[in-house]
C-alpha cells in the first residue's frame, strides 16, 4: 500500500508542471477573451451610435447626458477634491522636509505641480471614479440585464448599446478631465499652505514658482490621459454590467470585478502611456 | 429560399442548444395572421426559447424562422431593428424600466424610435393607458403597482408602435384567478379590435384555452401537438393527455427526477 501511495504522488509531482502550465495557459485565455470583449464592446458602442448619427438622430437624449454628467462628474468633485487636497498637504511636507535639508525647498511648488498635473492628479482622480461610478455603472446595468430590462430594450428596437452605455461613456469622457483639474487645483493649493507654514513660501512666490516649473506639454499630456482614463473606465463598467450572468450574487462578483479591473487598467494604461510617452517624446 | 407570404411567422426546423441541452430539436410551426397560437408545454420545455428565437434574440443552431417575408435568421443587426419594432413583447415579469415612470415606460419605443412630437406621444400613451385601463396610474412608479398591473403597463408599452404581432411569455403566471381573467380577455379584446397577430406562451390550462384560436404543444424540443383547442383536448397523444389531465401517471415523468421523487 505504502508503495502504492508513493507511486500516485511521484505522478502527480510528474504532471504538476503541466497542470501549472495549463492553469497559466487557461489564465491567460481567458484575459485575452476579457480584452477582446471589451474592445469590441467599446467599439459596437461608437458603431450603433454613429449609426445613429447618421442617420440624422440624436443618438441619446441630452438630459440622459447630463443626468449621468451631474452623477458621475459634479457630485464626485466633493470627494476628488478633500483626496487631492490631503494627498497635496502630504507631499508637500514630506518632500518639503527632505528638500529643506539642502537647502532647496523652493522646489515643492514645481515639484508637487508638476506630479500631480502630468501623473497624480489623472490617476488619483482615476483611482476614485473607477471606485465610485464604476461600481455604480455596473450594478445599475447589472440589476437592469437580471430584470430582463436590457433584453426589453432591445426587443423594442432600441440599440441598448447607444441607448444605455454612450450617455454613460461620453459623461465619463468628459466629466473625467474636469475632475483631474479640480484635483491638480486642491493639490497644488494644499502644498501652497504647506509652503507658507512650514516653509516661508509666500503664496505670490509659490505661484511665480509653479509658473516657471509647469510646462504646456504636462498640462496636456494629463488631459489627455483623464480623456482616455474616462473611456475605459465607463467602457468597463457597463461591459461588465451589460454582461452579467446569474441574479444578485452575479451582480455583486460583476460590480467587484468591474471595480478591481478598471483600477487595474487604468494604473496599467498610465504606466504604458508614460513609457510611450517618455520614449517618444523626451524632455 | 423565401417563405410563404401569407404566414406571419414560420419556424422550419429550428434547433437549439444550450450547453449540451437540446431544448428545441427541430421544431417547425406556421402562424396565420390574426391568429392567437398558444404554445404550451413544461416549464423549461423551450416555450420562451420560441418566442425569444423568433425576436432574433437568440441565433438558433439550426433551421430558418421568417417574420412575413423577412428570415430573422440572417438579417444584420440594423435590419432586425427595424424589424423588431412591428413585434410586441410582453415578458413574464413585465421588463419595465423600474427608474421610469408608466408614462416614460410607455413612451420609450415612441421617444427613441419615431419622430412624433410631445404632445403626440401623450396622446398615444393616454391611448395606450386607457386600452388596457390604468390611465390614472399614469404617474406612478413601476415598484408602486401590483403585478397585475405591470402586465397591462407592459401590454400598453407592447401596443404603441401599432405591432403586426405581440409575443406574451406566461402572461398571467403568478396572478390570482380574477385578474389572470382580465389580462385573458385584453389579449382577445386586442386582437379582435386592433387585429394583431398573437403568440402566446404558458402552461396555464384555462387561460390557454380561454385565448386560443389554436393550440401546439412543445414536449422533449418537438411541437408533438398543433390543432384547434377542441381538437386538441381530444388529442389521443399520451403526452398531451397526460399535460391536460395533470396526472402524475404518463409518459412525462418518465424517468426523471419528479418522478423518483415521488416513488
Amino acid at each position: 500500500m505504502p508503495e502504492e501511495k508513493k507511486d500516485t504522488r511521484e505522478e502527480a509531482l510528474i504532471a504538476a508542471p503541466a497542470i501549472v502550465l495549463q492553469e497559466i495557459g487557461g489564465v491567460w485565455d481567458n484575459f485575452l477573451r476579457e480584452v477582446g470583449s471589451m474592445f469590441w464592446f467599446i467599439a459596437h458602442t461608437f458603431d450603433e451610435t454613429f449609426e445613429r448619427v447618421r442617420e440624422g438622430r440624436v443618438p441619446f437624449r441630452a438630459s440622459s447626458f447630463f443626468r449621468h454628467a451631474e452623477r458621475a462628474g459634479v457630485d464626485s468633485v466633493p470627494l476628488v477634491a478633500l483626496v487631492s487636497f490631503f494627498l497635496g498637504l502630504t507631499m508637500a511636507l514630506l518632500t518639503g522636509y527632505q528638500l529643506q535639508r539642502f537647502g532647496t525647498e523652493r522646489l515643492i511648488p514645481g515639484l508637487v505641480s508638476i506630479a500631480f498635473t502630468r501623473e497624480l492628479g489623472p490617476l488619483i482622480t482615476g483611482i476614485m471614479l473607477a471606485a465610485r461610478i464604476g461600481a455604480a455603472f455596473t450594478a445599475e446595468l447589472g440589476t437592469m440585464t437580471v430584470s430582463e430590462e436590457v433584453e426589453a430594450i432591445e426587443a423594442m428596437g432600441i440599440g441598448p448599446l447607444r441607448f444605455l452605455v454612450a450617455p454613460r461613456m461620453l459623461a465619463l469622457f468628459f466629466l473625467m478631465p474636469c475632475l483631474s483639474t479640480i484635483s491638480n487645483m486642491a493639490a497644488i493649493f494644499a502644498s501652497s499652505l504647506i509652503s507658507k507654514a512650514y516653509f516661508s513660501i509666500a503664496f505670490p512666490y509659490f505661484l511665480d514658482l509653479v509658473r516657471d516649473a509647469l510646462l504646456i506639454r504636462d498640462l496636456i499630456t494629463g488631459v489627455l490621459k483623464s480623456f482616455l482614463f474616462g473611456l475605459l473606465i465607463a467602457g468597463i463598467a457597463c461591459y461588465r454590467g451589460l454582461t452579467v450572468k446569474g441574479g444578485a450574487a452575479g451582480v455583486g462578483t460583476a460590480t467587484t470585478s468591474s471595480v478591481v479591473t478598471a483600477i487595474t487598467v487604468v494604473i496599467g494604461v498610465d504606466t504604458l502611456y508614460n513609457i510611450v510617452y517618455v520614449n517618444f517624446f523626451p524632455t | 429560399m423565401s417563405a410563404n407570404n401569407s404566414h406571419i411567422v414560420e419556424l422550419r426546423d429550428v434547433k437549439k442548444e444550450f450547453e449540451d441541452k437540446k431544448v428545441l430539436d427541430g421544431v417547425s410551426l406556421t402562424v396565420e395572421p390574426r391568429e392567437r397560437l398558444v404554445i404550451m408545454g413544461q416549464s423549461g420545455s423551450g416555450k420562451s426559447t420560441v418566442l425569444r428565437v423568433i425576436l432574433g434574440m437568440l441565433q438558433p443552431d439550426a433551421g430558418t424562422v421568417f417574420f412575413k417575408q423577412f428570415e430573422i435568421t440572417r438579417l444584420k443587426r440594423r435590419k432586425l431593428q427595424q424589424v423588431r419594432r412591428h413585434i410586441g413583447m410582453v415578458y413574464q415579469y413585465s421588463a419595465l424600466l423600474s427608474s421610469r415612470n408608466v408614462r416614460d415606460n410607455v413612451a420609450l419605443p415612441l421617444e427613441e424610435l419615431t419622430d412624433k412630437s410631445r404632445g403626440e406621444i401623450d396622446k398615444i400613451v393616454d391611448e395606450k393607458l386607457d386600452l388596457v385601463g390604468m390611465k390614472d396610474a399614469r404617474d406612478l412608479m413601476p415598484s408602486e403597482l401590483s403585478g397585475g398591473m405591470r402586465k397591462r403597463v407592459s401590454l400598453a408599452r407592447a401596443l404603441v408602435l401599432e405591432p403586426e404581432l405581440i409575443l406574451f411569455d406566461e402572461p398571467t403566471a403568478g396572478l390570482d384567478p380574477v385578474i389572470a381573467s382580465v389580462i385573458d380577455e385584453l389579449i382577445i379584446n386586442l386582437s379582435e379590435k386592433s387585429k394583431v397577430t398573437s403568440i402566446v406562451v404558458t402552461h396555464e390550462m384555462a387561460s390557454a384555452f380561454r385565448i386560443g384560436t389554436r393550440m401546439a404543444m412543445l414536449y422533449q424540443g418537438k411541437v408533438i401537438e398543433d390543432a384547434e383547442p377542441e381538437k386538441f383536448k381530444q388529442s389521443q397523444n399520451p403526452v398531451v393527455r397526460q399535460f391536460l389531465s395533470g396526472s402524475t401517471e404518463g409518459p412525462i415523468l418518465e424517468g426523471s427526477q419528479d418522478a423518483i421523487a415521488k416513488k
